[in-house]
């Protein structure tokens, strides 16, 4: 502990300009860093993550009763392996930018040092912010970017909670053929998804999942996520008129769609949204009532009274003043709780410690936030037990309709819409 | 493909095209008298949309209460703007122009995000009536209205600038603004008029546009790209010229990206935009 | 003199010491080079948009096109990046060609306008591209495999790199200054017709500016990629990438030869710290200060920073219009 307590002290004195101490007394503190969009066109989502990471702080450091019968580290006093030490969360803006997403993730390693990192988001910033974290040996922890290629580049520091889109393709995969099994008409499908990093990841990776299980993409639509209108898509939809169709979209263009469609007076039998805009608290709140019936996936749904799930998304609400936990701030949550539990175990802040820690990660499914398998990395630091959830939106709150272990809800079809 | 959907996608684009007239007649009408671009003028609108948003939440109101109120407002933020920042740096060169139109984008674009969050805001798509059919074609409340008072505000200011006293005065001092002040005409007051008109239009813009689209912090950002060139291919200061131009993106966009496909419409309106260039430099309407 | 002269060796020594003096702090040390990165490409810009006085908000065109040149070299021919660079320059004058032709023929805001409309239309098209990496991007080398990758854990490589390319930059912008091709690029700027009249080939001379502008603008993108490991069409190409340009290069005074590096030292530091201090409360007023402060100097100092040393007593202020008369669309 003598290691951990000298360490504490130099960080205090370096960072002193930038920490606002809460304790007079030089408490024992472990710091981690997240660089998250806090501005430019992410940070929406951004600030939502930066919150559940508060809160994930919080549950260590202060506690909360219910949820420590499950999840021994929510006892509060802080992490029970480093005597009591709490956490605290250094927050850094990636400002949409790679650019920023690697300078701040120096900054938070050499000037806050930190004991860890977690972020980026943007798999493009996961990317470049995570390279520094590398040559600096610290552990990078990211919770929500999906491109294949981040666990591809040989790094040893870089750890990946998600599920990646080969996962979320093979979910839709068995969750139309099982539609199809069950008599619903799957012949025509179109893919509808904006034109960046995530549409096009996430859409050619379900064409391809697609080509091979012998579904039928009848049409794919590319478009500018930052368009100033989507009626010429919607139109040619309505034309061609596909048995299902498929969103890859953000936030701004969900509502867009969402507008749009209902204008035009057009739906699907079956609408599936990829998680993200669609699945953006602002969206639901505002579109969740012309969107009923929306197929889309998530890790969260807040599941049985007294699980994890539902005991964390009742504190998020009571934080963020309304809304609810989901896809994005339940995997934000859950990458903290994970980074946390590694530190706790790790004993120590020594870096190659909490590595060696994270890489001996087991969680299980009752644990957790998010709605995975469980938590265990492997040698290329991807958690193999992520898997997602197929969600139905019903009087504007997600609920999970599939795999049928996990459902809570029978699943409703044809969609409904408004 | 029906003669029904086509003319639905070209009526969809006029619709649009009259919208896209409406957010940039300001711009055009500042660049005419001043020869100023305002790089903040995206800002402009998307304080216009969360005047609409605030309206709404805060009063109940719809757009009959939150287009004037818009309206005042942005006028009221373009006089500030020309008497605290524009008026000075008129004085340099337009290098100037930019750097200080765009500090204050950035100013007020973030500023935004300080005071309304980062979150995404809409207005329920009900608050201008509901769509109805017309000869086969469907029409959105929201959208007629935004396009109608587009096409009205966007003719009354031609009017105003070609048709009366006042707009003779105004030009005059675009023209020289030397030799109007000889004939007694106090330039100052008329571009501060011009920024106050502009701030006018634009804020009734914003206050329209909030009713179909969505409201963020960086929505300016998105809008302003279009206005710019909506603006320049119209012809520079010339408001009619706006309004063709807008129309005629609205209808390309749209035609485009139904026929060719919607990642290649911005392609396509930025290509037909530098070809206009090439053989017109002054643009469809203006006058060399 | 001798004191002006003695101020210029110290300012060499402190420019050179820089990093060894900031060795203790990684994050100080990388200021220094973030710096350097963004005077290479303000400066590339000034000599078409401040000594020719055309108004470029499209050069993030080329700063992409080095940075896609770069990367491309690493991933599709398996070289070290920065061999990507000659490559990159020679696409960029090329492009540059293209562009210039048809556009600088525009004037005033015509052609800021354009150049705009052409930086949009390259974005979206990089986008589309699957050999460039789509929209997804690409990355460079994960983990450096020989030092001509120029991938360091220390920013101090990166300083003196930089430094040795602005340099070169800044050399050549003095040389063009003081010759011919500056006398006529500042006749152009002051009046193109007069500069027509007197028999200077304005449109070729407006050509030859862009085009070496393109190409450092160039190189200063494949530097970044060496850096950075990473580029995509909206890192690269981006229309914000070129109005930071724009404003760095104008804050410390266009035309001028140090203007972009007094912008750079002025605006990069103040972003970085600003984002430092302010971004992690996220609320975005790390940019509500930075546009005060471009908005106050534009307001105080319409023609850069610089303008404040050329102030003196005695000198007859000059006189600009109060509402200068708007420029037509044709530039003859």
């Amino acid at each position: 502990m003598v290691e951990l307590s000298r360490r504490a002290v130099t960080v205090g004195a370096a960072s002193a300009a930038f920490v606002f101490a809460t304790d007079a007394t030089a408490e024992e503190v472990v710091k981690i860093g997240a660089i998250y969009p806090l501005s430019g066109n992410s940070a929406s989502a951004g600030n939502y993550e930066k919150m559940a990471m508060e809160l994930g702080a919080d549950l260590v450091n202060k506690g909360d009763p219910e949820l420590a019968k499950i999840l021994p580290l929510a006892k509060g006093g802080g992490l029970s392996g480093l005597k009591g030490a709490k956490i605290q969360m250094v927050f850094a803006d990636n400002q949409g930018t790679p650019a920023a997403g690697q300078n701040q993730t120096l900054r938070l390693i050499t000037e806050e040092k930190v004991a860890a990192v977690i972020g980026a988001y943007q798999s493009g910033i996961t990317l470049t912010a995570s390279a520094v974290a590398e040559k600096y040996g610290i552990p990078f922890l990211n919770p929500e970017s999906v491109a294949a290629n981040l666990t591809e580049r040989g790094f040893k520091w870089f750890f990946r909670v998600t599920p990646v889109a080969a996962d979320f393709a093979r979910a839709y995969s068995a969750f139309l053929k099982e539609q199809k099994a069950a008599g619903r008409k799957v012949d025509s499908i179109a893919l509808v998804h904006e034109n960046t990093e995530y549409g096009n990841s996430v859409a050619s990776v379900i064409a391809s999942a697609f080509a091979k299980d012998g579904l039928n993409i009848s049409m794919k639509v590319a478009y500018s996520a930052n368009s100033t209108d989507v009626q010429p898509q919607v139109l040619q939809l309505k034309e061609k008129n596909p048995d299902a169709a498929i969103f890859i979209s953000y936030t701004s263009d969900a509502i867009l769609y969402a507008k749009t469609m209902k204008e035009q007076n057009w739906k699907p039998a079956i609408l599936i949204a990829d998680d993200g805009g669609f699945n953006d608290p602002a969206f639901v709140k505002a579109m969740g009532s012309v969107c009923e019936g929306l197929v889309s996936r998530s890790v969260f749904a807040a599941g049985k009274p007294g699980s994890v799930a539902a005991i964390c998304d009742a504190l998020y609400k009571k934080k963020t003043g309304g809304d609810g936990l989901d896809d994005v701030s339940a995997r934000a949550l859950q990458g903290f709780l994970v980074m946390a539990d590694a530190i706790n175990r790790a004993g120590s802040t020594d870096p190659a410690k909490i590595q060696a820690a994270l890489r001996a990660t087991d969680l299980k499914p009752d644990q957790l936030v998010a709605g995975y398998d469980g938590v265990k990395f492997d040698d290329k630091g991807q958690n193999i037990l992520a898997s997602t959830l197929v969600t139905q939106l019903r009087n504007s709150q997600y609920v999970s309709v599939w795999p049928k272990s996990r459902a809570t809800h029978q699943l409703i079809l044809p969609y409904k819409g408004w | 493909m029906t003669t029904t959907l086509l003319l639905q996608v070209v009526v969809s684009g006029l619709l649009l095209g009259a919208v896209y007239a409406l957010f940039s007649s300001g711009l055009s009408l500042i660049w005419g008298m001043m020869n100023v671009v305002n790089f903040a003028h995206g800002e402009f609108v998307m304080l216009g949309m969360y005047t609409a948003v605030v309206v709404w939440t805060a009063l109940g109101g719809g757009p009959w209460a939150s287009v004037p109120i818009a309206a005042i407002l942005i006028a009221t933020l373009g006089v500030l703007a020309y008497f605290l920042l524009v008026r000075h740096i008129m004085r340099g060169p337009m290098l100037a122009q930019i750097l200080g139109t765009f500090g204050l984008a950035l100013f007020l674009r973030y500023g935004a995000l300080w005071v309304f969050g980062a979150n995404f805001k809409t207005l329920p798509d009900d608050l201008v009536g509901h769509s109805f059919i017309l000869g086969g074609i469907r029409f959105e409340g929201s959208r007629v209205l935004a396009g109608v008072v587009g096409l009205v505000v966007t003719v009354l200011l031609h009017l105003l600038l070609t048709r009366t006293s006042i707009g003779s005065r105004m030009l005059a001092v675009s023209e020289d603004a030397t030799a109007a002040q000889l004939m007694g005409i106090r330039p100052q007051r008329m571009q501060a008029l011009a920024w106050a008109l502009a701030g006018a239009a634009t804020g009734i813009a914003g206050a329209l546009i909030a009713t179909f689209f969505y409201t963020s912090p960086t929505v300016g950002e998105t809008l302003a790209i279009v206005a710019f060139v909506t603006v320049a291919l119209g012809g520079f200061g010339s408001v009619m010229g706006a309004l063709v131009a807008g129309l005629l993106i609205g209808v390309v966009e749209s035609l485009s990206a139904f026929l060719i496909g919607p990642v290649y419409k911005d392609v396509i309106v930025y290509a037909a935009f530098v070809l206009v260039l090439w053989f017109r430099p002054q643009g469809l309407m203006g006058t060399n | 003199m001798t004191a002006r002269r003695l101020l210029q060796i110290a300012l060499v020594v402190v420019v050179l010491a820089y990093p060894i003096v900031t060795a203790g702090s990684p994050v100080w040390q990388r200021l220094g080079a973030l710096v350097l990165l963004a005077a290479i490409s303000a400066s590339a810009w000034n000599i078409v948009g401040g000594y020719a006085g055309q108004v470029s908000v499209g050069h993030a065109v080329f700063f992409g096109i080095g940075a896609y040149s770069a990367v491309v070299a690493f991933v599709h021919l398996d070289l070290p990046p920065i061999l990507g660079a000659p490559l990159g320059m020679l696409v960029s004058v090329a492009v540059a060609a293209v562009i210039g032709v048809p556009t600088l023929r525009l004037s005033g805001h015509y052609f800021s306008m354009a150049t705009i409309a052409v930086g949009e239309l390259v974005r979206v098209l990089s986008s589309t591209s699957d050999w460039l990496g789509g929209a997804q991007g690409l990355g460079g080398p994960a983990m450096p495999r020989t030092v001509f990758d120029l991938s360091f854990v220390s920013a101090m490589p990166y300083y003196y790199i930089f430094l040795a390319v602005l340099a070169g930059v800044l050399g050549l912008t003095w040389w063009i200054e003081r010759g011919r091709m500056g006398f006529y690029l500042r006749a152009i700027k002051d009046s193109e017709r007069a500069a027509r009249s007197l028999g200077v080939s304005a449109g070729r001379y407006k050509l030859y500016a862009y085009m070496l502008s393109a190409a450092f603008t160039s190189v200063a993108g494949s530097l970044y990629l060496c850096m950075f490991g990473f580029v995509d069409p909206e890192s690269g190409f981006g229309i914000l990438l070129s109005v930071k340009i724009l404003v760095m290069a104008a804050l410390g005074g266009a035309g001028q030869l140090f203007g972009p590096l007094v912008g750079a030292l002025i605006l990069v530091p103040l972003e970085e710290l600003s984002n430092s201090l302010l971004g992690g409360q996220g609320a975005g007023i790390t940019f509500v200060v930075y546009g005060a402060i471009i908005v106050i100097i534009a307001r105080f100092l319409p023609s850069g920073l610089l303008s404040l040393l050329e102030r003196r007593p005695n000198a007859p202020t000059k006189a600009a219009p109060v509402n200068p008369s708007p420029a037509s669309g044709h530039a003859d």
